[in-house]
């Protein structure tokens, strides 16, 4: 099948170096400290936070640091076929475990010990890229709830299809049983946190095909920081300074 | 609160310290340098399909089966491969016992992801009747001792496991060519499987502030470490599969640097790998030999 | 096989191998005298079984105890270990010892402790500590003080590495005369070396690659008879100026 014609046009009509159209929202769950839903093209993925508070487990709790949890989830309406088990399968508890992982690495966990942080993801559409589209929900609603971070960490995938790189793959793309390489940056500091990669590349052009997705995860920064930024005006604006 | 102490690892701030400082002049507290594997040992069992791996303390047992059964609806011709994990407490105090934890499903799943989406075990061989019957073949690996870094030696265990692998040969009969036959192993030679290329597994753990990196992490070095990630390659020069999950963020540069590390451990680790499946198939050949010539056996045990 | 000593000679199992449920002595043949037990002897109505495998040994006038190496260690009193810090409470610390149970160190035991310089010890801190008390069913009671009172060597270990072993060998180690390995890596290194008799023993040196060779040495002699251990440290050292 082809998935790039020979005009250089993906499927949807995409240049292989072109995101899909990013939209974010913050504040969409009233009842939790921060929340956002973010999406990329059709992928849409909302996020809640919860946190710092008092850790629910006492037996569980860090004497030096936050816990940090999270749970990601997929809707069963959220693909073709209606799904019947939307969590605690094996690779929903998978990347349950890399989101908290991503977003321990810029989370200031030691100001905020003996506390606990809840992350819950929920995909309310999958179109490929649901990692990332979680990531980057995940990294607004921290934001939202005011969580003290480090550096924001965002992510985005690339692929490589009919002897080309391809930015953002959807779904269609993603399932066609080639390479698919998942990244998330820390942007200011440049440095990678986050890199799954499945299926064979030669390591060069595996390098080339990294480089695309930081740069894609760099374009999604820039547009979280211009979200945020909008929004702190928004606040500001709202309390009369 | 006691139990939950009880069963971590009590490390101390002298040797989180210690481990940091001794990397500053490229030391490990057991003596390797930053990029030494652990010793590898790898041995066959009696049986075809199990192998039993020790890496330094770690320990790890691989199991392989078969079973004919239906194929997925949308893929009628292929065999299918599955990876379960056995993490019980007899390895760790820490592993729980019943329902996998968190690091049993990623370990699967790493394994998983670099066997199956790389492609290494021709699954279309696998199917006897298309869209009724494949053989579904399913890796079992028990943790028998955890010192550290399980993800290289469960993947060894599980390769190694499905190189000596054999299923029993099926032929077609019947009318309309629905009917199988199985034949037991004593009538027919029963087939290995056949794997286009072995993905190894190597783990690189990142340690202080600096992030040195080190290759094939103990326990110790774990409770230390800031992130790890593992790089599943061949020896074709092919990524088949990379996890860095999360924890400390690290340049690009030192991503390829390590990619470039492993593929050279990888091709010492999988030529380990075939002269160990090869002295087993010589030693098995050997065996059936032994079998069938009574009169040899008092000449060899001489 | 079944003992049958005279009534005043020594068991003549002493100074070999026992295992649990060996018949050591009888004591119908054995009228007004006292032994005394010590560890891995239990007494059976009339007879002396053992319960821990290992070497039987006998002192003048009448002790009679099994010598055996374990990893775990079973807390006596006088004893000197070396813990680690695991939690604090108001009252105590609580210290990992490698016993049954975790032993608790008041806050004041330490020389001219009083309520207002209480030491702050993070968990992970690794001290070397004299066992006070250490009844069956209690949690061991531990002081950084000796008998007198002073502090003695008693206290936080800093730097350097703490290596596990086993009772057998840390017994070996504090035994005099002096072990061969240490009097041999003692004459060309320069190291201190605190042995808990828990199964611990700690190293520091100037030098990472002097306390890496020191303890890794200890460790691997401990499987080696007394030739082996010469030819094995002669090599080691030779590559040492």
């Amino acid at each position: 099948m082809e998935y790039v014609s020979p005009e250089g046009l993906r499927l949807d009509g995409r240049r292989p170096l072109e995101m899909r159209q990013l939209r974010a929202e913050l504040g969409a769950v009233s009842r939790a400290d921060g929340s956002a839903v973010f999406e990329m093209g059709n992928t849409k993925v909302i996020a809640a936070v919860y946190g710092p508070r008092e850790v629910q487990q006492r037996s569980q709790h860090l004497n030096d640091k936050a816990l940090i949890r999270c749970e990601y989830t997929m809707a069963n309406f959220s693909t073709g076929d209606r799904m019947r088990k939307p969590k605690g399968d094996r690779r929903s508890t998978e990347i349950s475990l890399v989101i908290r992982q991503t977003m321990e690495a810029c989370i200031l966990t030691h100001l905020m010990p003996r506390s606990q942080i809840d992350i819950f993801v929920q995909v309310l559409q999958a179109d490929g890229g649901t990692r990332s589209a979680c990531i980057n929900a995940a990294t607004l609603a921290l934001a939202d709830a005011g969580i003290p971070m480090r550096d924001l960490v965002t992510s985005c995938s690339a692929g490589y299809l009919n002897s080309t790189a391809l930015l953002d793959l959807n779904y269609v793309e993603d399932s066609a049983g080639g390479p698919d390489v998942t990244v998330g940056i820390l942007p200011k500091l440049d440095k990678v946190t986050l890199l799954q990669m499945d299926a064979k590349l030669p390591m060069d052009i595996f390098e080339n095909v990294m480089q695309l997705a930081t740069e894609g995860c760099k374009a999604v920064a820039n547009y979280i920081r211009e979200v945020l930024i909008e929004n702190t005006k928004q606040l500001e604006n709202r309390r009369g300074v | 609160m006691e139990q939950r102490l009880a069963n971590t690892l009590n490390m101390t701030v002298n040797e989180k310290k210690f481990i940091e400082s001794a990397l500053l002049s490229d030391l490990r507290v057991d003596g390797r340098r930053p990029f030494d594997y652990r010793k590898l040992s790898i041995i066959f069992v009696r049986e075809d399909g199990s192998s039993e791996i020790q890496l330094g303390q770690t320990r790890v047992m691989g199991f392989v089966t078969g079973q004919l059964v239906q194929p997925y609806r949308d893929r009628p011709n292929e065999g299918t491969l599955a990876i379960y994990t056995e993490f019980s407490p007899m390895a760790d105090p820490s592993f729980e016992s019943g329902r996998p934890g968190e690091s049993a499903i990623e370990l699967g799943r790493i394994v998983d992801r670099g066997l199956r989406e790389s492609r290494a075990v021709d699954t279309e061989s696998l199917c006897v009747i298309s869209g009724k019957l494949v053989w579904s073949i399913r890796i079992d690996l028990h943790i028998i001792d955890n010192g550290g870094n399980l993800v290289d030696a469960s993947n060894i265990a599980a390769l190694a496991a499905l190189s000596t692998f054999r299923r029993p040969e099926c032929t077609i009969g019947g009318e309309d060519d629905q009917e199988v036959i199985v034949h037991p192993p004593e009538v027919r030679e029963p087939l290995p499987l056949i794997i286009h290329h072995l993905p190894v597994a190597v783990t690189f753990g990142f340690i202080g502030k600096e992030n040195i990196v080190v290759i094939d992490p103990t326990h110790h070095e774990e409770g230390v470490m800031g992130g790890s990630m593992t790089a599943t390659l061949n020896t074709n020069g092919e990524v088949c599969a990379i996890q860095k999950a999360g924890g400390e963020g690290v340049l690009q540069s030192v991503i390829m640097q390590c990619l470039r590390i492993a593929s050279v451990k990888a091709a010492d680790i999988t030529s380990k790998i075939k002269n160990a499946v090869e002295s087993y198939n010589t030693e098995r050949s050997l065996r059936k030999i032994k079998r069938h010539n009574p009169s040899l056996t008092a000449v060899k045990n001489k | 096989m079944e003992a049958k000593p005279s009534s005043t000679s020594p068991s003549t199992f002493v100074d070999q191998l026992v295992v649990p449920g060996d018949v050591i002595l009888d004591l119908s043949s054995m009228a007004n005298q006292t032994i005394k037990l010590g560890g891995g002897l239990r007494q059976d109505g009339d007879s002396i079984s053992v319960m821990k495998a290992g070497n039987l040994r006998f002192t003048k006038p009448n002790k009679y105890w099994v010598e055996s190496s374990h990893k775990r260690y079973v807390p006596n009193a006088g004893d000197n270990v070396l813990g680690v810090v695991v939690d604090t409470k108001p009252e105590n610390f609580l210290v990992d010892i490698k016993g049954p149970a975790l032993a608790f160190l008041p806050v004041l035991a330490f020389e001219g402790g009083t309520r207002r310089n209480i030491p702050k010890f993070e968990v992970g801190t690794l001290l070397y500590v004299r066992v006070v008390n250490a009844n069956t069913g209690m949690n061991p009671e531990l002081s950084c003080m000796d008998a007198n009172g002073k502090a003695a060597e008693y206290g936080v270990l800093k730097e350097g590495y703490m290596f596990e072993s086993s009772t057998g060998l840390s017994r070996t180690l504090l035994s005099s005369p002096p072990y061969p390995v240490l009097e041999a890596l003692g004459k060309k290194l320069s190291f201190e070396i605190a042995v808990g008799i828990n199964g611990r023993f700690w190293v520091n040196a100037s030098q990472s690659s002097t306390v890496i060779l020191v303890g890794n040495a200890i460790q691997k002699s401990e499987s080696l008879s007394l030739v082996q251990q010469k030819i094995y440290l002669e090599k080691l050292l030779k590559n040492i100026q």
